[in-house]
Order: structure tokens, then C-alpha cells, then sequence
């Protein structure tokens, strides 16, 4: 069962058209990675998906649910279908680690206290963060903050999580922490949407690359293909230019 | 010098000090709330809403406080013959409540822009981290963006709480009897500048405790960074 369906997605902004009719079905335990150059429309898809964009044509439904921006209820329950890691973390600086985890379980899904923190234990033991619970983000090195909000956006066990260059702000030592846990929730069958840049990440992790340029899904499939042996020309260029 | 006049002024003073801090206290008071109310109406997306807080913030700061007071406590009068001279709230009387209520008209305007600039310099990611994790609009203000937002304007609001104190004084001009008031009749009833001395010493004692306790509230804000 798809747990993303997008179909024929067009998005722009003022006279810019960054979405060109974009089909994207993502299957349950599915891991999809979206690559392409800045500006080809990677991110906006992504945000489209999560909401904080809304779309100019198309449909979204997420989770069996369908995305109706004038409908609140909907718009809630697809919230709490996935999980959104942000490339610049976007943690809460004045809330602990635990409150950062916690406060949407506690304050949105009313779940008792006791309840939402051995949530955020175990998530942070995954996160091999077991000891920072009551730290601070500004005390964290970026890979850590990282793994804070992919445990923060794991909190309300979502069907899907999407990743928006996960590892792009930080420093190159400070990615396979990251990139590690990603891997693991891989294993663990998690649906996940990954845009990223790290080509070799993308073809360890990924069961399907899509390869997104100028508005449109330019070729898709399995990762050994598309990365190892593209067939079309812009895939290509792209490509090369990763390379070099 | 003589002790005894100086402890009877000091004495006077003191009780002017109580108009003074009255003055402060309800000011605050009233104008912060008021001053993060002007702010959310100077960013609506209504223009009529957005226009209107623009020219009563325009107004406030482009006019002299002072006259601002004179208009408060005179304009119901002058302007609809309405007799304020029955207007009591408890033990104040209306000269007292125009001063409150000018202060706090004033104050909010510039509260506001304060505010304003505090909330514009949240970075969106904050907004659209609670909107994805599900906080309601309220939740994500109030528990977010306003906490932070505090941190970030408290060197601004300590500034207007220095120059407050200070312009407390301005209350002499509807005979408020606050400090100021008492320092002059002092000065001139003993023909000396020294109620002006111990006046000043009481304001700038007065404001070496708002600095330290500012101070203390922003080293308490600094857990995070």
C-alpha cells in the first residue's frame, strides 16, 4: 500500500513554475531518495508534502488520508501521519533535548507525562544520545542536534518520514553519526523521503533514487541504475558533476 | 549641612516616591500587554487594522509625552464637556489615572516596535517545525515563538524601563505630587538645589535596581543560546 501518494503536483512561486505535474508513490517501507540540483524543486516537493507548502494543482494523501487545505481536521491528522527532519534541524533552542521530544506528545496528543518521557528514552537511546536529555541544543554539535529532531519528528510514530538534506549543514566528521541512524531506521522498514546530496549514502540506503531537475521526475528506479548507470543525458551531467 | 532638613526632605521625598513607583508600576503594567497587542495589530495582514496601529505609533513618538498627559486629563472636558473631577478609582484621583493611562498609551507604542522587531527575528524554521509537529497557532506562540522572543528584546525593554523611571517626572505637569513634584517645592521652599540632589539620588538608586534586576533576569535566560 502507498503510504505517499503525490500525483501531478505543479507549484509556483510568482512567475516561477518549480513543479511541472510531479507523480511520486512512495510504498510502505519504502526508502526513496530525491537527488538534482539546487533550485530544480527537490525541496519544494518536500514541502508541499509536508504542508508547509500548498500546492497549486494535483493531490497529496498521505497515510489514506487526503490532503484538504480548508479542511482542519484532515490537515491535522495528516500532521500526524509523518515526521519532517529539517536540513538546519529547527530544534527549539529554549526547550531541553526531553522537551523538544516530548512537548507535542504532551501538549497536541494529550499523552500523560510518565508516558511521552520513556518515548523519549528509548527514542534517544536509539539516537545513542541516552545522556542528553537534559541538555540543551546550543550545547549539542550539529550532528547530535540532528539526531534530536529526527527523534523529535520519530515521537508521534509517523508513517512516513520526509528528510530535507539532512546532512547539508554540517560538518563533513559530523555526517555519519547522522547518517548511521538513518541507515538503521532503513533496516527497521521505516518509510522514508530523503532528499539529500550524498550520493553514496543514497545508493547504500535507498531503494529507489528519484532524480528531479527544472520541475519534473527526469528518471527513477532502483539505486544501482540511476546512480551507476543513468540513461538519460541530464541524469548524466548531474551526475558527473557530483563526481567531480 | 543641616541633618535635620535633610532628613525631612529625604522623608517628603520618599513619600512623593510612592506616586513615582505608582506611576512605574501601573505603567508597565498596562502598556507591556498593550505594547504586544499594538504589535500583533502593526503586523496584521488587515491593512486597515496595520494602517491605523501605524499612525497611533507614528503619533505616539512623533508628540511630546508631555503633551500627550496635558490632552489625557484635559481633552474629556474640553473636548465633551465631560467633568473628570468626580473620577475616582480607590485612592486615586483622575489626575493620577490620565497620567497612568498617558504613560501606558505612550509606552505601548514603543513596546511595540520593540516587540515587533523581538517577533519578526524568529527565524521561520520555528514556525514551521511547531506547525509540522501539530502545535495550534496559540500553543506555537505562546510555548515558541513569545519565550524566545522575550530573551531576544530584553536589552531593548530594559532601556524604556531606565528612561520610564526617569520620566516619571513628567506627572508634575498635572500636579500628580509625585517626587519630582515635592523636590521642587522643596527647592524652592528652602532655597536650595539639595531636595534636586537627594531627588536624583533616588532616581538613579531607583534605576540601579531595575539594571540589576534586568541583569539578573538576562543571566536567567541564558541557559540556551
Amino acid at each position: 500500500m502507498a503510504v505517499l501518494e503525490m500525483n501531478g503536483i505543479h507549484k509556483s512561486f510568482a512567475d516561477l513554475h518549480v513543479l511541472k505535474g510531479i507523480t511520486l508513490h512512495v510504498e510502505e517501507g519504502e526508502v526513496v531518495a530525491i537527488i538534482g540540483s539546487s533550485g530544480g524543486g527537490k525541496s519544494t516537493l518536500l514541502r508541499c508534502a509536508t504542508t508547509l507548502e500548498t500546492i497549486d494543482e494535483g493531490s497529496i494523501r498521505i497515510g489514506g488520508i487526503d490532503l484538504d487545505y480548508k479542511n482542519k481536521k484532515t490537515l491535522a491528522q495528516i500532521r500526524d501521519k509523518f515526521g519532517l527532519v529539517f536540513q538546519n534541524f529547527n530544534l527549539f533552542p529554549h526547550f531541553s533535548v526531553r522537551r523538544n521530544i516530548t512537548e507535542a506528545l504532551i501538549s497536541v496528543h494529550k499523552m500523560s507525562r510518565d508516558e511521552a518521557n520513556s518515548i523519549c528514552d528509548s527514542l534517544l537511546n536509539k539516537m545513542g544520545l541516552a545522556d542528553k536529555g537534559n541538555a540543551y541544543p546550543c550545547n549539542l554539535s550539529g550532528g547530535q542536534q540532528q539526531r534530536v529532531s529526527i527523534a523529535r519528528a520519530l515521537a508521534t510514530n509517523p508513517e512516513i518520514l520526509f528528510f530535507d538534506e539532512p546532512t547539508s549543514a554540517l560538518d563533513p566528521e559530523l555526517t555519519a553519526g547522522v547518517l548511521n541512524v538513518i541507515r538503521d531506521l532503513a533496516k527497521d522498514k521505516m518509510t522514508m523521503v530523503i532528499v539529500t546530496h550524498e550520493m553514496n549514502f543514497a545508493r547504500d540506503v535507498a531503494d529507489r533514487i528519484v532524480f528531479i531537475d527544472h520541475g519534473i521526475i527526469v528518471e527513477q528506479g532502483p539505486a544501482s541504475e540511476v546512480i551507476n548507470n543513468p540513461r538519460n543525458e541530464r541524469t548524466k551531467a548531474f551526475l558527473s558533476g557530483m563526481r567531480n | 549641612m543641616n541633618t535635620e532638613l535633610l532628613w525631612s526632605t529625604i522623608k517628603q521625598l520618599w513619600q512623593g516616591f510612592g506616586y513615582t513607583f505608582g506611576i512605574f508600576g501601573f505603567t508597565l503594567l498596562f502598556s507591556l500587554p498593550l505594547g504586544l497587542l499594538v504589535a500583533r495589530g502593526r503586523m496584521s495582514k488587515n491593512i486597515i487594522v496595520s494602517s491605523l496601529v501605524r499612525i497611533y505609533i507614528s503619533i505616539m513618538r512623533g508628540t511630546p509625552l508631555m503633551l500627550q498627559l496635558l490632552l489625557v486629563y484635559f481633552g474629556p472636558y474640553y473636548l465633551f464637556k465631560v467633568s473628570t473631577g468626580n473620577i475616582n478609582i480607590g485612592p486615586f484621583n483622575y489626575r493620577f489615572i490620565a497620567t497612568v493611562i498617558g504613560f501606558s498609551l505612550n509606552y505601548a507604542a514603543y513596546f511595540a516596535e520593540i516587540f515587533r522587531g523581538g517577533i519578526q527575528s524568529m527565524p521561520v524554521g520555528q514556525y514551521e517545525a511547531a506547525q509540522v509537529l501539530g502545535f495550534s497557532r496559540m500553543q506555537t506562540y505562546f510555548k515558541i515563538i513569545l519565550p524566545q522572543v522575550v530573551k531576544r528584546v530584553l536589552p531593548s525593554v530594559t532601556n524604556e524601563v531606565i528612561t520610564l523611571v526617569k520620566d516619571t517626572s513628567l506627572a508634575q505637569v498635572l500636579a500628580v505630587t509625585e517626587m519630582f513634584t515635592v523636590a521642587k517645592e522643596l527647592a524652592s521652599s528652602q532655597v536650595s538645589v539639595m531636595p534636586f540632589i537627594a531627588a536624583g539620588v533616588f532616581y538613579y538608586i531607583a534605576n540601579a535596581i531595575v539594571e540589576i534586576s534586568m541583569n539578573r533576569f538576562e543571566k536567567k535566560m541564558s541557559y540556551y543560546s
